[in-house]
Formats: structure tokens, sequence, C-alpha cells
């Protein structure tokens, strides 16, 4: 029974891990393509800021993703 | 001095024996008693083709109704045991079949004679904790090994194991290649000195180039060239190993905590040795902030800092490439679950199209994190290390 729970727990951690990346990667992606309308000659240095901090956001994330798989394996 | 002769004889007699055991001998087939009725659990079957293994399992061919023949690669065991010296055993049945030593959940033990025990004890603390495979009554230690019997472990035993896994072959594999595929670029940048590139060449200019530009000047700036070969090091190997590890039958070398760990490594002791005075007052003294902040709140804060920034980086190339594969195996075993193990064979056949589907969309999106996990790598260890080695020009501003 508690290995179900467990199990159950994992899942729920995994969905609100990717909801929180979802949100963060979102926010940024909205504004860097906002900024790269506003000013198209400085879309390539926001691309590479974007990115940059997008792998930010997700490494977080992942941090908690892979807590979700220790706790399932 | 006989202990060093052996140890030296032994090492240079298992990697002779290992050259020529390799490729005539070592494929070959055993049987499994995989019956229909146990079925593998698919959590254990997708654990089984991500993580790293001391057989190269190669496909399986089915044998009559009640089982299967593995074509495996069987890689060698290779260990060192303290006053003994190094142990060799050129697959995992010539270990079991020693006197000594037994494997259990892949790795190496060493046990007290082969003798098999069998004590309600012990089947009682095995049912109360089916995960766990060691286990200790009254200081002796027990080890239950498959078919679930026990022997008496060796516990002084420090066994320290060097065998060649699947992962580290393939990982020798990509360098070779690296090297391969770099000297011929570098030769034709010799070559072709002041004329338009060629071949290969041409075709890594442009990479090459876009690490330079794109990826360290932004970052370093004038001690650029000082980092190219670690970072080009760096972006290849990843981009390498994460293609090779989408073709089938191969390791996902990057989807291995210890090999992530070690690039993180690397990039760590750089930023050590790039580090100037200014980074360390940010750390130990940050400037500009009431005192009581900096001891209480700073301090703490930047030095586990200097830890999580490699660590971070280990686990997002791990947990990006072997989420991947995961995903892929899922689908793929989707069918399976679907189809109850060809009870139903209706469901199966119908999920099987959308399985197909969506792996071949994970695998494009796997190509994509494939090249975008080398980028931001190589991205984050010129920041990281472009940090250390920052002046003092952030308090004039």
């Amino acid at each position: 029974m508690e290995g179900d729970i467990g199990v159950v727990g994992a899942g729920i951690g995994a969905g609100l891990a990717a909801i929180g990346a979802g949100l963060g990667i979102g926010r940024l992606a909205a504004s860097a393509l906002e900024s790269m309308a506003r000013q198209p000659e400085a879309a390539g240095d926001i691309r590479g800021n974007m990115i940059l901090t997008a792998a930010l956001v997700e490494g977080v994330a992942l941090f908690g993703e892979v807590i979700c798989l220790l706790v399932v394996l | 001095m006989q202990l060093a002769t052996n140890t030296g004889k032994s090492i240079i007699y298992a990697f002779l024996f290992w050259l020529i055991s390799f490729f005539p001998q070592a494929l070959f087939a055993s049987e499994n008693q995989a019956g229909g009725e146990e079925e593998e659990p698919i959590a254990d079957i997708i654990k089984h083709h991500v993580a790293d293994n001391h057989d190269w399992h190669i496909f399986d061919i089915p044998k009559g109704d009640s089982g299967y023949m593995a074509v495996a690669i069987h890689l060698p065991w290779f260990f060192y045991e303290p006053g003994k010296g190094f142990q060799f055993f050129g697959s995992t049945e010539a270990v079991a079949e020693s006197n000594d030593y037994v494997i259990a959940h892949d790795n190496v033990y060493k046990v007290k004679g082969k003798s098999l025990i069998k004590s309600e004890e012990l089947e009682r603390l095995a049912a109360a904790s089916p995960a766990e495979y060691k286990f200790e009554i009254n200081n002796i230690k027990y080890i239950r090994i498959e078919g679930g019997e026990y022997m008496i472990l060796d516990s002084e035993a420090g066994l320290l194991d060097f065998s060649i896994t699947k992962t580290s072959l393939h990982i020798f594999f990509i360098c070779l290649l690296l090297f391969f595929v770099f000297t011929a670029v570098a030769k034709g940048y010799r070559n072709n000195e002041g004329k338009a590139p060629s071949g290969i060449q041409s075709f890594f200019e442009p990479v090459i180039l876009f690490v330079k530009t794109d990826i360290v000047q932004p970052y370093l700036g004038k001690k650029t060239d000082k980092y190219m070969p670690y970072m080009l090091t760096l972006f290849f190997f990843i981009f390498f190993s994460n293609l090779f590890g989408l073709v089938p039958w191969n390791s996902n070398i990057a989807g291995n905590t210890s090999v992530t760990a070690a690039l993180a490594m690397l990039t760590f002791l750089l930023t050590m040795t790039a580090t100037n005075k200014h980074y360390w007052q940010h750390i130990f003294w940050f400037p500009g902030v009431p005192v009581l902040i900096r001891v209480l709140i700073m301090l703490p804060i930047e030095v586990l800092g200097i830890f999580t920034k490699p660590f971070a980086l280990a686990i997002r190339l791990f947990a990006n490439i072997s989420g991947g594969h995961f995903m892929v195996l899922a689908l793929v075993c989707l069918i399976f679950i679907m189809g109850e193990n060809g009870k139903n064979m209706g469901a199966a056949m119908g999920i099987a199209p959308m399985s197909y589907l969506f792996t071949v969309f994970i695998y494009f999106l796997e190509l994509l994190v494939a090249g975008i996990q080398a980028y931001v790598f190589a991205l984050l260890s010129a920041v990281f290390i472009s940090q250390a080695m920052e002046g003092g020009h952030e308090e004039s501003h």
C-alpha cells in the first residue's frame, strides 16, 4: 500500500514540475518573442539569452523530475 | 614485490584476453527462462534498457513457446581485490562459475564459499523489504542471488570494479570516432591553407565556427583561444554521443549520471583554475551588502552556488537524454501493455500506429535535444568559467 501512494506522489510531483517549467519557459518565450518583434536587429542576442535562461529554468524542473523518477524506480 | 608483478601480469593478460576473446567468441547466445506466465514489469524492462550493463544485449530469438534466446556480447568483468590483485573473468557466466565471486544486481561480490543457504529468518527479512538484496543477521551478511537463494557475503573484501561496461565501451568508440574525424578536419586545414575548405572539413567548419563565435567568444572574449580546445571537445563529445545513443542497440552515454558527473567535474575544475580575487571576494565577503546579511545569507548561498552549478549541469544533461529514451521505450511498451502480452491482439494492433507515430515524433524531438543539450552544456560551461574570471568592473557602475 505504501508503495502505491509513493507512485501517486511521484506522478503528481512530475506533473507539478512540468507545470512549473511550462509556466516559466512560456513567460520567457513570450517576453523574448515580444522583444524580438520590437527590436528585430537584436533578435540574435535575445535568442541566445533566451536559450540560456530556458536551460536554467528547465534545469530546476528536471531536478524535480529526477527526484520523482527516483521515487518510482 | 610478488604482488606487484602478479598485478602487472594480470593487467596484460586481462587486456590481451579481452582483445582476443571479444569479437570472435563473445557473441554467443544464452538461454533464458522467461516463460509466458512470469512477465517482467514494464518499468523493469525500461530500466534495463536505459541503465548501464555488463552485457551488450542485441536482440532475442524466440525459441519454442516458452522462452527466447538472448543474443548478446558478454563484456568481461575486471575488478581489483585488495591483497589478491586484479581478477579477470570473460563474462558474467564465468564469474558465476568461479568459486569466490557472485554477481547480483549488476555488481560483483565476494562470497564465503558457494554454498546456498536457506533460512526462514532470511525469507522473512526479504518479504519485509522486496527491493533489498543484502541482509544482515548477527553480524553475518547474506546476499540474495537469482532464484531466491542466499550466500554468505565476505564483507572484508572491498572489490573495486574496473570492468568495461556497455557505456564505457561506447565511450571508447566515440573517442575513436572523434579522433579520426577531427584529425581528418585538421589535416584539411593543413593541406588547404589559403584555399576553400574541402570534404569533411567544409562540413565541420561552420559548426566549429558556431561554437567559437556563438558559444565561447561572447563570454570569454580575449581568452577564447585558450578554452576553445576544451569547449570543442565538450560540444562534439556530447553531440556525437547523443546522436550515437539514438541508434538502436547503443547505450545512451549522456543518460548515465557518472558520465555527466565526470563532464561537469571537468568544467568545475576549469572554473576553479580560472578563479581570481574578485570571485572569492564575492563568495566570502559580498561587497555592498550589510554585514549581517553578508554572513547569514550571502555566504551560505554563494558557497552552495559553487557546487550547485556543476551539479545542475550534470543533472540537466542526464535528465534530458534519459528522459527522451524513457519516452521512446514507454511509447513502444504501450503496445505490449495494451495487448496484455499477446492476449488482446486487437488492442495491440490498434495502438501500434499511434505508438509508432509518437515514437517518430519523439525521435525528431530527440535529434533537436541532442544538439541543444550539447550547445547548452558548452554555453553554460563558458558562462561559469567567465563568471569565475570576471574583473572588478561591476562595482564601478
